[in-house]
């Protein structure tokens, strides 16, 4: 069954304290809805986006570090969920209850490569499951 | 231990059917030694960002579903590794492998919570 990662963004001024404990709530009875149903594979939540080290090669082949996030904006990744499900819209459908309970924005994109037992190997491993 | 995500990042425009032998030879190796050192949670790829769907919470409990990903920017998270390491330091060391592995740029961020 596809692999799909349910992303949540958050402001980079967001404030944890702000949260309620009715979103906690609802946040708590969507995992317990997920697990449920079986589709849970991994959820991770991340330190703030200020807290991110950058990572670019220099032409000299050396890799210069910064500190920040990679990418410039004003949102970023929160945390994320990855869940199998039948198709896209089965996906969308956890996606939009993530939303909602989280009181957030958020992203669904597709993992065709994934190292968990039930995924598809990344080319370079594809050796590994040949009998 | 904690946990750091490690994350590459690909131009929107990234062809993966330019990745030769030697950086599939890279990546191998690298999954290997993380492997190895009992480091490796996760790796994962993802499709093209063009394909993501974005969701935005909308007054009243509605949700609006549109095409495309979410940020926009010229440059999107193409896979990463979800790894166990001792500090930021060797989370950075790693990181700094799949910079030179994955011929893409990276960050590094530590999981709060992780939910296995």
């Amino acid at each position: 069954m596809p692999q799909y990662m349910v992303v949540n963004y958050l402001p980079d001024n967001f404030d944890p304290s702000t949260v309620d404990e009715a979103t906690v709530h609802a946040i708590d009875v969507l995992n317990e809805e997920m697990i449920a149903a079986g589709v849970r594979l991994l959820v991770g939540g991340l330190s703030p986006a200020s807290s991110a080290k950058s990572l670019r090669a220099q032409p000299n082949g050396e890799v210069r570090i910064t500190d920040g996030p990679f990418l410039e904006a004003k949102e970023h990744v929160g945390g994320f969920c990855i869940l199998e499900a039948e198709d896209m819209d089965e996906a969308l459908a956890w996606a939009r209850k993530s939303a909602i309970a989280c009181r957030v924005s958020g992203e669904v994109r597709e993992i065709p490569y994934s190292s968990l037992p039930s995924g598809t190997a990344h080319p370079s491993r594809q050796h590994e499951r040949k009998p | 231990m904690p946990q750091y995500l490690v994350a590459i990042h690909h131009p929107d425009n990234y062809d993966p059917s330019l990745e030769g032998e030697a950086m599939m030879r890279d990546i191998d190796v690298l999954n290997e030694e993380m492997g190895a050192a009992g480091a490796r949670f996760f790796a994962g790829g993802l499709q093209p960002a063009a394909r993501a769907k974005t969701l935005r919470a909308q007054p009243k409990a509605e949700v609006l579903i549109t095409d495309g990903p979410y940020l926009e920017a010229k440059e999107h998270v193409g896979g990463f590794w979800i790894l166990e390491a001792a500090d930021l330091d060797e989370a950075l060391a790693w990181g700094r492998k799949a910079v030179v592995a994955c011929r893409a740029p990276v960050e590094v961020r530590q999981f709060l919570e992780m939910l296995g």
